[in-house]
């Protein structure tokens, strides 16, 4: 599904130059639930920013799946990123002068999809988070968690196959960040692959698997047997 | 996507309202002082009589007396002259004019005695010029060689003196001479006011009109230049008619280039008859003028509009380059929403288009104020050419200037928004992803 294959990533500036990514391989089956810790300027941000088509690496390949997008130029990154990834951020990234259903709306408009499916798929995922009587609020009128669950919901709304996270609960007390967790497990059942970059060793363990990145590299590639054994249960 | 693009754009403006309508003003400003200068410059530059410009010829005479500096290339005829091109053999229209001011007394009792500026004219002058009439018309040659007194009223003239009724047969009272009026002017004012330029390129058309014969035969009291390169023998009107003075409009209709050429050869045997007598001594390369070609020889349009075009022009500039750096200000505070909605599937040439048509939205209510600025500029100009005899009704927005305005508007704050533009569409989302 996503296959990282000795990728190399340096930020240069006119004094320094910082090895993000260094050799970083990594695969991701479909379906999967992947939470990404390490300490802070670690890597986490540039490798998910690559995995969401952001940011271009200097060396390595990357297929995104089965399609090599090393060489894409942004319109052909840019239509695949609207159709098979949805970002979720810590700060929530919702536009403030619109409301949530226009904020839903975004990335099918960039997809160019009909008033009538737009509206369904809207409505639909505005459900899903149990926001939808609220589709006209503007997002100041939300609370924290409400609007990371809007902005969860307009990851959703255009069916990706992928979900990038980076820190969903960074902003969001300890109750909400549990109910913003649950949701995002429930989705991950639903067949979306998520990646999840967090401090929180808490979350981590609550994943599947956990990759433990450092100065770059993968420090550990860690399954949890016992979350995947839970989940077979509960299914 | 466009709507879409529009309405996000309302929301921008309504998210920096400050910052927009700085912008806006900045626009509004450098395009309605740019218009008024282009409205001058497009009315001045005007072609008053477009169906027949070509056709129009204006006559210009080797005048001029060589011991005395600048007496030639004179703009108007002599009498004599006049009277022998008025005589010459040819079926073409003919117009032969000159300005006269005459006390008009009214018949109604309750109004007073006034000044009316007129103007003397052979049979011609409404045909050639395509003068329209509301009522009635004008004469015929027989009226001008019979000194016939009729008389042609303008439609201000007729509102003033008749209500605005159809006033034909009616009498009017010019300097103690009583006319009967055979036809009323529907509104006209060309501008610039072709057949007299010289006396005013853009003065008002005149309030009443007689056969010019009457002019010489009642000896009223003409108006407008004179201009004389010798001086008349005695203080008699006689001598003056005679005499090397230039006063009078001549004009000819001349449809084909062979008229044209029949006519131009006739003028040179009558130059080269007359100047063998001992007259027309400063000899002229061009003696056929039509409309253009006589507005562009008498500079009708001043030389200051350039000027003015040209300060109204870097006016626009700077203001275009304020609005530059507040655009960059502008988008460049949106990089992340940018950033956004690039995570969210917007290529650059998606979010160009969008950007594009914010400012284009922009610029199109920087041009509805334009608009504004303008009208208000064109109305200090008209305080500044004041004057009752000045026709500055000709200096308004007609819609053509409108939409030139708006689409001057939106198209300079486009080009004014490309930089931005490009470079708030290049910015690095991840950094302001992360950042937010």
């Amino acid at each position: 599904m996503l296959n990282m294959i000795n990728i190399n990533k340096r930020f240069r500036t006119e004094l320094v130059q910082t090895q993000a990514l260094a050799d970083f391989s990594l695969e991701v089956k479909e379906g999967e639930f992947v939470t990404v810790t390490g300490p802070s300027g670690c890597g986490k941000t540039t490798f998910l920013n690559i995995a969401g088509l952001l940011e271009t690496f200097d060396s390595g390949q990357y297929l995104l799946d089965g399609q090599d997008v090393s060489h894409m130029n942004d319109y052909q990154r840019a239509k695949l990123r609207n159709q098979k990834i949805g970002f979720i951020f810590q700060s929530f990234n919702l536009m403030p002068d619109l409301n949530l259903f226009d904020n839903v709306d975004v990335p099918l408009r960039y997809r160019g999809m009909g008033a009538a499916e737009r509206r369904e798929r809207i409505e639909r995922a505005l459900e899903s988070v149990g926001l939808l009587a609220r589709k006209k609020h503007l997002p100041s009128q939300l609370s924290g968690g409400q609007q990371q669950r809007v902005a969860i919901a307009r990851a959703l709304v255009g069916e990706p196959r992928f979900l990038l996270a980076d820190e969903p609960t960074g902003n969001l007390d300890s109750n909400t960040a549990a109910g913003v967790m649950e949701l995002l497990q429930e989705i991950n059942q639903q067949g979306t692959t998520i990646i999840m970059v967090t401090h929180d060793v808490g979350l981590a363990s609550r994943s599947a698997r956990n990759v433990h990145i450092l100065d770059g590299r993968i420090q550990s590639d860690v399954i949890n047997s016992d979350v995947i054994n839970s989940e077979s249960t509960a299914a | 996507m466009f709507l879409y693009y529009v309405r996000l754009s309302m929301l921008s403006y309504k998210r920096n309202p400050v910052l927009s309508t700085l912008m806006v003003l900045a626009v509004a400003v450098g395009v309605g002082a740019y218009m008024v200068i282009f409205t001058l410059n497009y009315f001045m530059g005007g072609d008053p009589i477009p169906q027949k410009s070509g056709q129009l010829f204006h006559l210009q005479l080797d005048y001029g007396n060589p011991a005395i500096p600048d007496t030639s290339n004179q703009p108007q005829m002599a009498y004599v002259d006049t009277l022998a091109l008025l005589d010459a053999p040819f079926a073409y229209a003919h117009s032969a004019s000159s300005k006269f001011m005459a006390v008009l007394e009214p018949s109604n009792p309750d109004l007073s005695p006034f000044f009316v500026d007129g103007r003397g004219n052979t049979a011609d002058f409404f045909t050639m010029f395509d003068v329209p009439f509301e009522f009635g018309g004008g004469w015929d040659r027989a009226a001008d060689d019979t000194q016939q007194q009729v008389i042609v009223l303008s439609q201000d003239l007729n509102l003033r003196l008749f209500g605005g009724e159809n006033s034909v047969g009616r009498d009017v009272e010019l300097q103690g001479i009583h006319f009967t009026v055979v036809g009323v002017l529907d509104y006209w004012e060309p501008a610039p006011k072709f057949f007299d330029e010289n006396n005013g390129a853009f003065n008002r058309a005149e309030e009443a009109y007689i056969p010019w014969s009457l002019i010489v035969g009642q000896q009223l009291r003409r108006s407008g230049n004179t201009n004389c390169w010798e001086p008349p023998k005695d203080s008699s009107f006689e001598s003056f008619l005679n005499a090397e003075c230039a006063w009078i409009q001549f004009w000819v209709e001349l449809p084909t280039p062979d008229d044209q050429q029949i006519y131009a050869d006739y003028l040179a045997s009558y130059v080269a008859q007359e100047r063998a007598a001992g007259r027309m001594q400063i000899p002229i390369e061009k003696r056929l003028f039509n409309v253009r070609e006589w507005m562009a020889k008498r500079e009708v349009q001043p030389d200051e509009t350039r000027i003015l075009s040209a300060l109204a022009a870097m006016l626009l500039a700077v203001c275009l380059l304020n609005t530059v750096g507040l655009l960059l200000s502008k988008f460049l505070g949106k990089a992340a929403e940018i950033g956004v909605r690039q995570a969210l599937g917007a290529h650059k040439g998606a979010l160009f288009r969008q950007h594009v048509i914010e400012a284009g939205f922009l610029g199109a209510i920087g041009g509805v104020l334009g608009l504004g600025v303008a009208s208000l500029g064109l109305e200090g100009v008209k305080i500044l050419m004041g004057g009752e005899r000045v026709n500055n009704e000709w200096m308004h927005l007609d819609l053509t200037v409108a939409a030139i305005t708006i689409a001057l508007a939106v198209i300079s704050t486009i080009i004014a928004g490309l930089y931005p533009i490009w470079r708030a569409c290049n910015v690095n989302p991840a950094i302001h992803l992360k950042a937010e």
